[in-house]
């Protein structure tokens, strides 16, 4: 299949992640007060020394454009300045916050894809069951329930009634120096609650969402004819009828992965997790705009990445886009 | 004279019908009489139900159930939780209805122009849709509402500005279709303008799909007001449902219910916000309910 | 005994306007080798005679009430699933009408030809794939082998349902169950898929069951004829008999309206009205209401199949004689 699509689908990626720098420039510019205060951040304790050196580096003195075409040139760098209250610049930051956070929002995904299609096929076998009346109900509810206020809930099960699960943090201090797959395992012991808990509402609309796509596709003629063929039940559900209802349940996946985010951002806060989430948060209350935007620019990176991995799965499982641009 | 009445009856009919399907509909009229019930306790609760959700009138985490008085309990600093939730609905309800009112206005707007004009109109507009989409909701409207210091309008205009790619895609998916249909060419035979055909014509017919989208706006933004002042980023001299979890997050090992009832009033807004959602969808398109 | 025996066959359906009977009585039998064809319009229970044979009637709100349906003696309404299954594109299979959407499109032709094989026949993966390619040469699809790595969307319908026949015959099953298998091709493809019909059953001397409502593909292809009516067999003989002496009056209208190049497709342009929705059927004959010549005992009574100019008919006008 045409790697041409692929370009010009990072093509136009890139396009976007531009627009996020413009953005970001136009935020700080328009803010009230002076952008030199405003880079320093509130809690910075700026000098006025330290504010010539900002002016300095972002060229604050020179006309607009220019500020715009130094800034773009910086981020192209991967310079995306320097944070005033971690001291440390922003990029750094964020590499050390991104892994966690890429594992939480993934792990999320797939688990609620696998377990809302699962749910939502067997719900479809019987348009009229229990299951599905089930999958309604859980669908409705699991769109009502603040993600926050779940995390909370399953803390204060977890913490005091069933205490199997960690409830802060990603890792173990007392197995810091464990064998590697020991410490891994303590990772995947710390994410099973937060990663459950921003799957659950992604699971519950992934149920009715599948739900919905399977029944529309068991009407159809094919899956009367892999019947006539004399195929199993099983075979007819998962081969022919889940690979045709699973591009819907795709191009949600794709749109979804900026909420899916957007849910990180508070499940980190709420379970202590280490990621951009857990920063974006710090940085806000301490208004560290350069950590703030350096946030916002990676997570819509993930988003545009996701976007385009979605866009290439599309392709890859409907034949009928293929060869097309 | 008698034509006139006739076409009267046909233009009620289908909003008549809708409500005969909506009445018939269980669920929905159960949401709709939770949510009229949390609005009423928000707008006049405060008239059968003295104090204020700010003052400390009490021993902190007093349990619920223990003082008549209190029958809620307690937060960390010996606040009532009944006036905290009596008082807390209020901004958030506003600023869910404001916020879903500004995401609908931005997004009819743009998906309508978008729909109607096509042509470069609609690819550049739908280029800065899907700039919108790429930015994480919640992040962005953080950083709006930091950068421009919290108040109950900056974070519904935030909430709004961040939500409304959705709707435009949604109205220009309708307009696309309606546009080709007998009645838009017949108004533009007899010379109708563009705004009149626009508003007039075709966006009372795209009305259905974008009163349910209307309605479950609401819920998200609920959703998302509760989320940013969970996070501290309300205004900080409202006090509202999601602040209430936030406050107290840091004692939920000690005390349960500061967080527990204040989440029970967002899931039981957003819950009857979403049964009428449902409830109006399927009132609008029956032929879509044995599903 | 037959090859395929559908005896006394009572289909009903659970509606919301009740439990109607989509089939009533339907007998029809068959043997190795030959062609019979069903006719009628849409609605009259055609096609839920196929799929009762098949085992595929959806059920609830379907269900068997009666009757038997016999395959070399055994009778599949009393088959367990299992058997069914085995039964099912093996020994029984079936092509559709709509070969735009028959097949999956997600997967390649070649693979659900090669499917069809591997769930009947225990051969490795490669072989099935030679058999599929095979296949298809075989229904006439030039350069075989390169087309079977296709997607359904990228042939053409008449192709398609080259590939539906590949499918159907590749376990060379006893009865073939075409399904209104032209109905959505061009008239000239028409012609080449009944050719093709034609040299397989003569190559696999399979059984044909050919669904149809036009009298045109009949007289091409049918030995023997049904002529079916609100759910039940009104008529029924040899072709010669049935397309040279038709009895029954809505056969003779059938007949007087074979399309021709212009005039193809549903209409009876020679019977006014339609078929009466099932659930409003009275105590007397379905096609009373349509019928020029309807008398009082039409309404009041249901005609049986009498034999009548070398065939039977089930009409008071033609076995009285005063039509």
């Amino acid at each position: 299949m045409g790697s041409g699509f692929l370009l010009r689908r990072i093509g136009y990626g890139l396009l976007l992640m531009l627009g996020v720098v413009v953005l970001n420039f136009l935020l700080i510019r328009l803010a009230p007060g002076d952008p030199a205060v405003v880079i320093a951040g509130e809690m910075g304790g700026a000098t006025e020394e330290m504010l010539a050196s900002i002016r300095e580096e972002y060229g604050l003195n020179e006309p607009l454009l220019v500020q715009l075409g130094i800034y773009i040139g910086n981020v192209l760098r991967g310079d995306l300045g320097e944070s005033f209250f971690f001291n440390q610049p922003v990029a750094h930051l964020i590499a050390l916050r991104i892994g966690p956070t890429i594992l939480l929002v993934v792990t999320a995904q797939l688990l609620s894809i696998f377990l809302g299609v699962l749910l939502g096929v067997l719900a479809a076998r019987r348009p009229n069951g229990v299951m599905s009346a089930f999958v309604s109900v859980f669908a409705t509810i699991g769109y009502a329930v603040p993600v926050f206020w779940t995390g909370i809930m399953l803390i204060i099960l977890f913490a005091s009634v069933l205490p199997v699960f960690p409830v802060e943090g990603m890792t173990s201090v007392r197995l810091r120096d464990a064998a590697w797959y020991v410490q891994w395992l303590d990772v995947a012991h710390h994410l099973v609650l937060p990663a459950f808990t921003l799957a659950i509402i992604y699971l519950a609309q992934y149920a009715r969402l599948s739900r919905a796509s399977m029944l529309e596709v068991l009407g159809s003629d094919y899956i009367r004819t892999a019947r006539a063929k004399g195929a199993r039940e099983r075979t007819v559900l998962f081969r022919h009828a889940l690979r045709n209802a699973a591009l819907p349940i795709l191009t949600v996946a794709g749109l979804q992965f900026g909420n899916l985010i957007s849910g990180a951002l508070l499940v980190e806060t709420v379970f202590n997790w280490p990621g951009m989430g857990r920063l974006a948060f710090d940085s806000i209350l301490r208004r560290d705009y350069p950590t703030i935007m350096g946030v916002l620019f990676f997570a819509s990176a993930m988003v545009v990445i996701a976007n385009i991995l979605t866009d290439w799965s599309y392709r890859l499982a409907d034949p009928r886009l293929r060869g097309r641009t | 004279m008698s034509d006139r009445t006739a076409a009267q009856v046909r233009a009620e009919s289908p909003a008549r019908e809708a409500w005969r399907m909506f009445r018939r509909n269980i669920p929905a009229l159960a949401g709709l009489v939770i949510l009229s019930a949390i609005v009423l306790a928000t707008l006049y609760g405060s008239f059968f139900y003295s104090g204020d959700a700010f003052d400390i009138v009490w021993a902190p985490h007093e349990p619920p159930g223990v003082t008549a008085e209190f029958p809620l309990g307690t937060d960390y600093l010996g606040r009532d939780i009944v006036a905290g939730l009596l008082t807390g609905g209020g901004p958030t309800l506003a600023v869910g209805a404001a916020a879903a009112a500004i995401t609908m206005v931005i997004g009819i707007t743009l998906g309508a122009l978008a729909g109607f004009f096509g042509g470069w109109v609609d690819n550049l507009l739908m280029r800065i849709t899907e700039f919108f989409q790429v930015l994480p909701a919640l992040l962005f409207a953080m950083v709006l509402v930091t950068l421009f210091s919290p108040s109950l309008w900056t974070i519904a205009i935030a909430i709004g500005v961040v939500s409304w790619p959705q709707t435009a895609r949604l109205t220009r998916a309708e307009f696309l279709k309606i546009k080709e249909l007998e009645y838009v060419t017949a108004a533009r035979a007899i010379g109708a303008r563009n705004g009149r055909i626009m508003w007039q014509v075709i966006l009372p017919n795209a009305a259905p799909p974008l009163i349910v989208s209307a309605t479950l706006t609401v819920g998200v933004a609920i959703l998302f007001e509760a989320g940013l002042s969970f996070l501290g980023l309300g205004d900080p001299n409202v006090m509202s449902w999601g602040l209430m979890i936030g406050a107290n997050r840091e004692y939920i090992l000690d005390a349960w219910w500061p967080v527990t009832f204040p989440g029970l009033a967002i899931f039981f807004t957003v819950f009857s916000v979403s049964l009428i959602g449902d409830g109006l969808n399927d009132a609008f398109n029956p032929k879509l309910r044995s599903r | 005994m037959s090859l395929l025996e559908i005896d006394q066959l009572k289909v009903t359906f659970d509606t919301r306007y009740g439990q109607v009977t989509a089939l009533d009585s339907v007998s029809l039998a068959m043997d190795a080798g030959e062609t019979l064809a069903v006719v009628g319009e849409s609605g009259c229970g055609k096609s839920i005679t196929a799929l009762s044979v098949m085992g595929l009637i959806p059920q609830p709100p379907g269900k068997i009430a009666g009757g038997a349906i016999r395959l070399a003696g055994e009778d599949l309404t009393r088959a367990s699933e299992a058997r069914l299954r085995a039964m099912r594109g093996a020994e029984v299979a079936m092509i559709f009408q709509e070969p735009m959407t028959s097949l999956n499109p997600v997967f390649t032709v070649g693979d659900q030809i090669a499917e069809a094989i591997l769930l009947h026949q225990d051969v490795p993966r490669d072989r099935a794939w030679k058999d599929a390619v095979a296949l298809l040469e075989r229904v006439g699809i030039p350069a075989a082998a390169a087309r079977a790595q296709d997607y359904p969307h990228q042939l053409s319908g008449g192709m398609r349902q080259r590939v539906m026949i590949a499918m159907a015959v590749s376990c060379r099953p006893r009865v073939l169950i075409a399904d209104e298998p032209t109905t959505a091709l061009d008239v000239t493809v028409q012609a080449q898929i009944f050719d093709l019909l034609n040299e397989i059953q003569r190559d696999f001397g399979a059984a044909i069951l050919l669904i149809t409502h036009d009298m045109g593909a009949v007289s091409e292809m049918a030995d023997r004829v049904a002529v079916m009516y609100a759910g039940r067999v009104i008529e029924t003989g040899t072709a010669d008999s049935v397309l040279d002496a038709p009895q029954h009056p809505y056969t003779r209208g059938l007949i007087g309206c074979i399309p021709s190049l212009d005039t193809a497709g549903d209409g009876l342009a020679e019977i006014p009205g339609v078929v009466p929705p099932l659930h409003l059927l009275g105590a007397g004959c379905a096609f009373a209401e349509r019928c020029l010549h309807v008398r009082d005992t039409c309404r009041d009574t249901k005609p049986r199949l009498t034999e009548k100019a070398g065939h039977h008919v089930a009409c008071f006008g033609a076995q009285e004689g005063w039509l």
